[in-house]
């Protein structure tokens, strides 16, 4: 939502390279995202854009490069990962909602638990949140008594309880059913307009197209080109890029 | 011109079976084969049944003084009950004196009055008191059991034990009426609301002045030491299945932990304590602790029998425990570690609040099952020479009065191990129940 260059960087990736046994899964990744910033990655599959984020809030560890998190050096092998992790918020294709836990539970564990703050308090700010995505008449149910879509919203209400600086989102909305996609981009929608800096993952162009500050797109473990969704979409640089767009669109 | 869907009413579903003789005819009388089988089975049953009912009812001798009087009244066609009865107390308490029974019975019936609020609705705290029970009531019980001289450590733990009872029941009977355990009731009405470290205090001083108190009526108590030699019978047996149930899950839990560990040298040791407890028979880890433990143990240490028993039966059950508690791990989706890291949740967190839930709860008929088991193997402690329940047993039949008298006694103790297995396997179904109502899709 701003080309705003003064705005402080919430991450700073520089150089990163990874492997998977010998496999080199990310080569030379460069990528600095500032505050309320939205990017958008997309590239085929086994491209490396769930690698890349899981790097961010240390699921993967890397061995080369630097990644800043507000700040804060990630340190390899997962030394500050805790840390790290508190910082950023993640939502995964399969929800990940803890099934033998109610929704309400789901969004207090976190702050309960991990960041010590009193019960009263954490429920009512995860009931703010699960206000947010139009899903607090559902507070009691357990996760798998709602639909794919909820469940979700609700998966996006728990990270966000944790209050994070970013929210990294892997392909959110690819396990779901058609008619459930909508719902779940608007909650998606509406935090970019609430000014949540934001990476998603993701194909669905027109959330790109109305959100996005930047999209990228990744082939075969590297950044092939990161523009502007105008410039992006009517005129990719690349042929990779070209024929990925003839692709998906 | 639009045209508007308009769904259909729902039907309820079609009956597939037309009461009573629908059900027969579909299940059991369906073609010849399936009618056969089932006239055969039910002559089996009626046969097996009636033949047992004749020989433990119909025909049984009530009234004798010895096997030879049975004999002479029915011969083997009747149960011959006298012996049993006579033995009966040995093979509850085995040679425990009579006079201080009511220890035992006593320390069962504070198992049981412990246990109580875990039915009650409207209790919170039940995974608290659940705990209360494997913490702190061995203490009471041991020392109920045991008896003998305390000094000042052994007081503190048994009013330890007398505490946690004390605790569960105010908690349990407090929660029934307000909705709040004990100590948050005490905190609220002695200390003001927003004050943390006042509430904080009033909890601590109430758990003090309890404390002191089952400290004060502890130090009253005085039983005569009863040495485990003397104990026997189902009471034998339950203490040890008891306790190596206990240990099993706990220590089962952690050696599986242990063995998915990212540290090498931890996983190492979990393997090779589990492969090697579960790749030997329980009788030979019994004989080998029961035999070797004392030769290398430093000389003049005793080690009592009932507790080398126990060890061995508390480590072989954990080994068990350990790799089912695994196969539970294993089907955790990785997604549920993924997600708990990604909010920051450490690896107690995630796997005290995350993973074991979710894994216990698959776990349950598979743990319950092996509780069985263990509780049914403890039977082989009678072969290093413990008075369990099934070695009782086999003692009725050496009494001179009673000289062969065999079969009843191993009846009755079937009867005794059914009814306990059974229990056991109903309340798990029961728990399954309960703990996946609502929560599945
Ligand atoms: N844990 C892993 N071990 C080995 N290879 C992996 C692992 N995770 C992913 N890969 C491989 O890395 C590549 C990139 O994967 P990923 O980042 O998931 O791609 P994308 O999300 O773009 O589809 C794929 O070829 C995948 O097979
Ligand atoms: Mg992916």
């Amino acid at each position: 939502m701003s080309g705003n260059n003064k705005a402080r960087k919430v991450i700073e990736i520089n150089g990163l390279n990874k492997w998977f046994g010998q496999f080199h899964v990310l080569k030379d990744i460069n990528l600095t995202v500032r505050e309320r910033e939205i990017y958008v990655v997309c590239g085929p599959s086994g491209s490396g854009k769930s690698t890349l984020i899981r790097c961010i809030n240390q699921l993967e560890h890397h061995q080369e490069g630097d990644i800043l998190v507000d700040g804060v050096e990630v340190e390899k092998g997962g030394k500050n990962q805790t840390l790290i992790r508190r910082k950023t918020g993640m939502v995964f294709q399969q929800f990940n909602l803890f099934p033998h836990l109610t929704v309400l539970e789901n969004c207090t564990l976190t702050p309960t638990l991990g960041l010590q703050t009193p019960k009263k308090d954490a429920e009512e700010l995860a009931m703010k949140h699960l206000n947010r995505v139009g899903i607090a008449d559902q507070a009691l149910k357990y996760p798998l008594q709602l639909s794919g879509g909820q469940q979700q919203r609700v998966a996006i209400a728990r990270s966000l309880c944790t209050q994070p600086k970013i929210m990294l989102f892997d392909e959110p909305t690819s396990a779901l059913d058609p008619e459930m996609i909508k719902e779940v981009l608007d909650v998606m929608i509406e935090l970019a307009e609430d000014g949540m800096t934001m990476i998603c993952v993701t194909h669905e162009m027109g959330f790109a197209r109305q959100v996005a500050d930047k999209v990228v797109f990744m082939d075969q473990g590297e950044i092939v080109e990161s523009n502007t969704p105008a410039e992006f979409f009517a005129d990719p640089r690349f042929d990779r890029t070209q024929q990925f767009l003839a692709h998906i669109l | 011109m639009t045209l508007v869907f308009e769904p259909k009413a729902n039907r309820p579903a079609p009956t597939n079976t037309v009461g009573f003789v629908g059900w027969l005819r579909q299940n059991l009388f369906k073609d010849i084969p399936n009618t056969l089988m089932t006239i055969l089975g039910l002559y089996l049953t009626i046969t097996v049944v009636g033949w047992v009912l004749n020989w433990a009812l119909f025909n049984a001798v009530w009234d004798a003084s010895s096997r030879r009087e049975c004999l002479d009244l029915v011969g083997r066609s009747g149960a011959c009950w006298p012996g049993v009865v006579e033995w009966l107390p040995n093979m509850i308490y085995g040679l425990y004196p009579k006079d201080q029974v009511w220890r035992i019975n006593l320390g069962f019936l504070a198992l049981i009055v412990w246990l109580v609020p875990l039915w009650m609705g409207g209790v919170k705290s039940k995974v608290a008191i659940g705990l209360s029970v494997v913490a702190f009531y061995p203490f009471l019980a041991s020392y109920f059991f045991l008896g003998g001289d305390k000094g000042p450590i052994w007081t503190a733990l048994v009013a330890l034990g007398l505490w946690g009872l004390v605790w569960v029941w105010s908690t349990a009977l407090c929660e029934r009426r307000t909705g709040l355990s004990i100590g948050t009731w005490l905190a609220q009405r002695f200390a003001d609301a927003d004050n943390d470290i006042a509430q904080k205090r009033v909890r601590q001083a109430a758990a003090l002045l309890l404390f002191v108190v089952c400290v004060g009526l502890v130090s009253q108590w005085s039983l005569s030491e009863v040495r485990t030699q003397f104990w026997g019978g189902l009471f034998l047996t339950l203490v040890i299945s008891g306790i190596g149930i206990t240990f099993s899950l706990p220590a089962g839990i952690l050696l599986a932990l242990g063995r998915r560990s990212d540290m090498p040298a931890i996983a190492m040791l979990s393997t090779l304590f589990i492969e090697l407890f579960r790749s030997v028979p329980l009788i030979t880890i019994l004989f080998m602790f029961n035999t070797m433990l004392p030769l290398f143990m430093p000389a003049g240490t005793e080690v009592n029998q009932l507790l080398r028993a126990i060890v061995a039966v508390c480590l072989f059950a954990a080994a068990y425990m350990a790799e089912i508690v695994r196969g539970g791990l294993q089907a955790i989706p990785k997604g549920q570690y993924e997600a708990a890291s990604a909010l920051g949740l450490g690896f107690w967190q995630t796997t005290t609040q995350v993973v074991m839930p979710q894994a216990l709860k698959i776990m349950i008929p598979t743990i319950v099952g092996n509780f069985i088991g263990l509780f049914k193997d403890t039977t082989l402690v009678s072969i290093i020479g413990l008075f369990d329940l099934m070695n009782m047993a086999r003692a009725v039949g050496e009494d001179s009065d009673w000289l062969g008298l065999f079969i009843e006694p191993f009846f009755v103790v079937s009867l005794i191990y059914f009814v306990f297995c059974f229990a056991m396997s109903s309340y798990s179904i029961g728990l399954e129940r309960k703990l996946s109502a609502g929560r599945d899709r």
